[in-house]
């Protein structure tokens, strides 16, 4: 019983060690030099770069996390001490409306929607009204009645008078990835996605890209919130993403800058 | 990459055994009560801890995000003290040891049910106080059950997803898990990295399932 009891005892202070070590001082409040972004999931990757770059460049420590904006929302309304707040769209900004610093609001990036296809299966689309041809039996695109993706898919659809042919077609995804996971198996014939979806993977293809100036407003917007520790942090973070070195890494991911 | 792997998968390993430790006290307390004792609503009581098993994870979560927030009755206590529980480690160890709670106290409990009653009076008979009698006759008597019912906890705690990813996030080298870890890079489409966590995933479930499900058979 003894030595079960020092055996525990040891994977305990291991185990409390390891957690501590990750959390660098607990659950006592961050030290102010740090900024904790909270980024939309399509960004997480690009985020992590920027954040990276700027690291390197102000001294700062920036933490990013990520997840679907919804939650996101749900969090800093909870009042967990976010910093910066990066949403996929602008409803789950506007949900937050009371938790932002006045004036702080941007619209930092937009995105194109864009079709994509197998990589086996290669082919250029001249339109959206390509995907009416019968070749096309299965479409995937974000749940029309959830997913922002989808909601824009489902939007320029109708704008372009097809909606009600396509929609026969049409297979609702949870989320954009799984979408675009549909065409890399082969499940679907095609996605409507975001461009920066098609970016990372080889076994889908980009079969059209939706001009912006045609396609729906796609925006990211991005704001300082209130109840953050380091507003200083977060407000020149906030122009130093607005800016050119930080501009470069979005548009290699393929985002387009918002203004 | 693999430092990163490596680092996520200690990572959750070391939490999900914090939380183990942490629910057993609580766990091991109900399943005793619940086994011994008839009481006014001890149905509300079982029902309670069988909650986190049957709610949708992702429910667990808003409701801890709504109890630790900054502005929920317990985040409102803790925050004059400058402690923050949202966003940090500590919140993914709550979330595993609420969400592995439940199975602790039904295979703990199934344990002091099978302690014969009657080793404990004897016990009584030759002068033992409850408490010794507790953790000399009844406590090494259920020990194999609360054992295989506090790895079921942990590999419950290894794979929590829904909770988690609500109230800690999905912060690297802070609150990443296996499971958050998985569903972020699948989200960005970083299928080799999900890959890698699927693996370490599977290997870690697999042997705490072989041992666990070796503890609780009955022979």
């Amino acid at each position: 019983m003894r030595r079960w009891a020092a055996t525990v005892a040891a994977i305990v202070l291991v185990a409390v060690a390891v957690v501590s070590a990750q959390s660098g001082s607990s659950p006592t409040p961050r030290p102010r030099q740090e900024v904790l972004v909270c980024a939309a999931a399509s960004l997480a990757d690009v985020m992590q770069t920027v954040a990276t770059a700027y690291e390197k460049r102000a001294g700062v420590r920036v933490v990013v996390n990520t997840g679907a904006s919804n939650t996101l929302a749900r969090q800093i309304a909870a009042g967990a001490a976010v910093d910066l707040f990066v949403s996929a769209d602008e409803a789950q900004m506007d949900a937050v409306r009371g938790e932002i610093v006045a004036g702080t609001r941007i619209d930092l990036l937009s995105n194109q929607l864009a079709v994509a296809v197998p990589s086996d299966r290669p082919r250029t689309l001249r339109s959206l009204r390509d995907l009416t041809d019968p070749a096309f039996k299965r479409i995937a695109i974000g749940d029309p009645a959830a997913v922002p993706a989808g909601v824009y898919a489902k939007a320029y659809l109708e704008k372009l008078g097809i909606w009600t042919v396509v929609s026969a077609k049409v297979v609702p995804s949870a989320s954009v990835r799984l979408a675009l996971a549909a065409v890399e198996n082969g499940a679907a014939d095609a996605a409507i996605v975001y461009r920066t979806d098609i970016a990372p993977t080889r076994r889908a293809l980009l079969a059209l890209a939706i001009p912006i100036t045609d396609g729906p407003r796609i925006v990211y917007p991005a704001a300082v919130i209130r109840g953050g520790h380091n507003r200083d942090g977060a407000t020149r973070l906030l122009t130093w993403l607005r800016g050119a070195e930080a501009a470069k890494v979005f548009e290699a991911a393929g985002f387009i800058r918002a203004d | 990459m693999q430092t990163e792997i490596l680092e996520i998968a200690l990572f959750t390993t070391a939490a999900a055994l914090a939380a183990t430790v942490i629910m057993l006290p609580p766990g091991i307390a109900l399943a005793w009560v619940l086994a011994r004792h008839r009481f006014r609503g001890k149905a509300v009581v079982e029902t309670l801890a069988s909650l986190p098993l049957v709610m949708p994870p992702v429910a667990t979560g808003l409701l801890l995000l709504w109890l630790v927030g900054r502005r929920g009755p317990v985040g409102r206590l803790l925050a004059p003290f400058g402690i923050e529980i949202v966003f940090t480690p500590v919140a993914v160890v709550l979330a595993m040891a609420i969400m592995g709670l439940p199975l602790l106290v039904r295979t703990a409990r199934a344990g002091f049910e099978q302690v014969t009653k009657r080793y404990e009076q004897m016990a009584e008979t030759l002068g033992a106080r409850p408490w010794r009698v507790f953790t000399t006759v009844t406590l090494p008597l259920a020990s194999r059950n609360i054992l295989a019912g506090a790895l079921l906890g942990f590999t419950r705690a290894l794979g929590e997803f829904g909770a988690t990813i609500v109230v800690a996030g999905s912060i690297p080298g802070r609150t990443r898990t296996l499971a958050v870890g998985i569903y972020t890079y699948t989200e960005t489409g970083q299928d080799a990295r999900a890959a890698a966590l699927l693996v370490v995933s599977v290997t870690l479930a697999f042997g705490a399932a072989l041992i666990a499900n070796r503890l609780a058979r009955v022979d």
